[in-house]
């Protein structure tokens, strides 16, 4: 049996050592947590980047099933992008199994693109779990906001940049190229959703925050009792007549949550509830950034219309 | 001349320190005088620092996909003094705050309560599943759990429980782990030493807080004992860059566990192995399968190797937060030397002692429904022989587990567990029995703070 084992172990280092993908690579291999990094590194990178992501685009990416192929996905990459902000804490638990030094916490590969992002919903009390599923460091969805993206494209350059020095104007150059079409785009969802400004929402998670703020509207309520939490019939009640007192027309919904109840809801509030792209492939036709903006800002404007 | 001579040196003795105190002070003034030219240099340098322009903004930030909440810049930190830069610093403080407020590593308690009611003659017998606590609830479990990054190149856990072992009794401490991570070794490799759940199959390494039933399956009790196999020594793992996931580990460790091995030295160690791969078909559907194997040596100074095989299987349909329907089931085998008196000549006395290998087996089998993000039901069916008395046993545990939140759980379950005849002198402690055997189980479990995700 001993022989067998060790037979087994040798053969696998052996096969470790001479594996096909282990040399050099020409391209940079990128691992993002969620896709809206994925999108956002790949617009970065270009042909210089192959990226992939771990969590999918109608997944909640609060809580991840850790499945051994997003451990292999890991095993070869050079950058782990993270969002930060405790969204995605379960990376750390893909890290640990996919044995690779180049993405362990404090080493380079391993980027946190939330750094200079200006974080809303910043606990200012002390905060505990009778609040639900509460984010202590703020909420974490900024990717939802297009006007970030210059500030985690800017992470992305530097990540790159200190990966492969060389190419940074390379990267920069495809930053600029993409802030442009981001600039096009963001005057086209600014005109559109003008007049909606001071609109109110109810949305189902609060994760919208950031895509709302941008355009000027608020949340009212959400439909889960607190974050995590599930509704209710009591806080459902009061959502009710809520929406009816204040006349809102829309619920917001993520692709992962209950779209029957959110329905529900809506039919008895006279409003409309609408899925949302909550990442990049979050709904059909969701499959760049620009695009799944484009599907917020359009499916918003049309239900508060 | 010798009074003189004794003046004089009286003199000198008196004058001596009085010279070098004035020697002392002179040179403290110099130091003083220097400790200001720096003091100056470094006050002129910060006045120099803060009358520079800020640096300018990223080359391409356009101002429209600014954000408004961007626009109002955080309040800028107290300039620190010039004293507060020269002032020593503590070079280590265990509490240190990192961002808002945070520690520099985790921290997680969670709390496990049993309860459990069974007929007279098995809590006389002992023969319930939580031995010596039949008809009682208990704490189980009431785990502390530190864990963090050491340094750029390790990580480590400290979990330190109390759980009552037996009714009347004082509940103890004890250190369940303490593992130190190597994370930054080449070639796809990791190494892991210190105290730890060994990761022999699926369940072993799965705390009982943790586990998917109220207790764990009855052929990992009945070959590694109440907690578990846990072990002192180091474990390697190696993920190879293949297509597919393959995980390899080696492990070496003391062998104290006494149910299996219970040498506990180095001289004599307890080797393991594991080899673990993941099948994906679809996004829907997952299967992880492994084998393990255990090898030492037993009390009796003789060798024990004990296989395991595990299978889980789970299905999320598209866009679920749960699992719908998860399949998990472990097999494993045990080949124990033993010493044997032989009689050859049948007058009643042992002639000699044979070394004879005893092979058991056990199994088990788990299938849980999760229709609802709150709800999961399910079912284990679990058959084993013991790996040392003759014998098997045979139970069935159906439960309903419900979660009011992600860190609060309450799980039911019955469990009907039937003893094969030879097994009965085993456990008919006190006059009583327990071959048949009917419990109702409830458990309760908390989580505060922080809490890792669980693996697949």
């Amino acid at each position: 049996m001993r022989r067998v084992i060790l037979l087994l172990i040798t053969a696998l280092v052996v096969s470790a050592a001479s594996a096909p993908g282990a040399s050099a690579a020409d391209k940079i291999r990128v691992v993002a947590t969620i896709p809206d990094l994925k999108a956002l590194a790949e617009e970065v990178g270009g042909k210089l980047v192959d990226v992939e992501a771990l969590a999918r685009g109608n997944q909640n990416a609060h809580e991840l099933e850790i499945r051994p192929s997003l451990m292999l996905k890991l095993r070869r990459a050079d950058i782990l992008l993270e969002n930060g902000l405790d969204l995605d804490t379960w990376a750390e638990v893909v890290v640990q199994g996919a044995n690779n030094p180049n993405i362990a916490r404090g080493a380079p590969g391993r980027v946190d693109v939330s750094r200079g992002i200006q974080v809303l919903e910043v606990p200012s009390t002390r905060v505990d779990r009778s609040m639900g599923d509460v984010h202590p460091l703020g909420n974490p969805h900024y990717s939802l906001d297009p006007g970030m993206a210059p500030i985690v494209t800017q992470n992305i350059v530097d990540a790159f940049a200190r990966f492969a020095p060389d190419r940074r104007a390379d990267f920069e150059r495809n930053r600029q190229t993409f802030l442009s079409r981001l600039d096009e785009a963001m005057a086209r969802w600014t005109q559109t959703m003008a007049p909606f400004k001071g609109s109110k929402v109810v949305v189902y998670h609060p994760q919208w925050i950031y895509l709302l703020t941008r355009f000027g509207l608020s949340q009212a309520a959400t439909l889960e009792d607190r974050p995590g939490i599930p509704a209710t019939p009591a806080h459902l009640t009061r959502i009710i007549r809520q929406m009816k007192e204040e006349q809102i027309k829309v619920i917001v919904v993520e692709p992962w949550n209950d779209m029957k109840l959110a329905g529900r809801v809506a039919d008895e509030a006279g409003a409309k509830a609408i899925v949302l792209a909550s990442m990049v492939g979050g709904v059909k036709g969701a499959d760049s950034y620009i695009a799944a903006i484009d599907h917020n800002v359009n499916a918003l404007a049309q239900a508060l219309r | 001349m010798r009074a003189l001579a004794l003046i004089v040196i009286s003199m000198c003795t008196a004058l001596a320190p009085a010279a070098a105190a004035a020697q002392d002070a002179a040179e403290l003034r110099k130091q003083i005088e220097e400790l200001q030219k720096q003091l100056d240099a470094v006050t002129d340098r910060l006045r120099k620092l803060e009358a520079q322009p800020p640096p300018p903004a990223p080359a391409g930030a356009p101002t429209p996909t600014t954000a408004p909440a961007a626009q109002a810049q955080p309040p800028a930190a107290a300039t620190p003094s010039a004293m507060d830069v020269v002032r020593p610093r503590q070079p280590f403080g265990l509490y240190q705050q990192r961002g808002a407020g945070q520690l520099l590593f985790d921290i997680g308690i969670t709390g496990d309560f049993v309860g459990n009611l069974t007929q007279r003659n098995v809590e006389k017998a002992q023969g319930g599943t939580f031995s010596g606590q039949e008809n009682r609830f208990f704490p189980r479990e009431v785990e502390l759990s530190l864990f963090g990054q050491i340094d750029p190149y390790a990580s480590a856990v400290v979990r330190i429980e109390a759980g009552e072992e037996a009714r009347g009794q004082e509940t103890p401490i004890s250190l369940a782990e303490a593992n130190v991570t190597l994370l930054t070794l080449p070639y796809g490799t990791q190494a892991k030493f210190g105290q730890m759940r060994n990761r022999f199959g699926y369940s072993n390494e799965v705390h009982e807080h943790d586990l998917a039933w109220v207790d764990r399956p009855n052929v990992m009790r009945n070959f590694f004992g109440p907690e578990g196999l846990v072990e002192k020594g180091m474990e390697a793992t190696l993920v190879p860059d293949l297509p597919f996931y393959v995980e390899a580990l080696f492990g070496l460790f003391n062998g104290d566990n006494e149910t299996a091995f219970g040498r506990g030295s180095l001289q004599n160690p307890l080797y393991t192995g594991r080899v673990r791969t993941f099948f994906e078909i679809g996004d829907a559907h997952g299967l992880q399968v492994g084998m393990s194997v255990a090898g030492g040596t037993n009390e009796d100074k003789l060798s024990t190797t004990i296989l395991g095989w595990e299978g889980r299987y789970k299905y999320r349909p598209d866009g679920w937060l749960h699992p719908l329907l998860t399949v998990t089931g472990e097999g494993l085998y045990s080949m124990r030397k033993a010493p044997v008196g032989v009689d050859t000549d049948q007058d009643g006395i042992v002639d000699r002692v044979d070394k004879r290998s005893r092979n058991h087996s056990g199994w088990y089998t788990a299938v849980e429904v999760q229709p609802f993000r709150r709800w999961a039901g399910g079912f284990r069916y679990d058959w084993s022989q013991y790996p040392s008395n003759p014998g098997w046993e045979w139970a069935i545990e159906p439960y309903v587990t419900f979660w009011p939140s992600e860190f609060l759980r309450f799980r039911l379950a019955y469990k009907h567990t039937d003893r094969s005849p030879q097994t009965r002198e085993a456990f008919n402690l006190n006059g009583g029995s327990a071959r048949l055997v009917d419990e109702l189980l409830f458990q309760g479990t908390f989580i505060l703070g922080a809490h890792p995700a669980h693996p697949f």
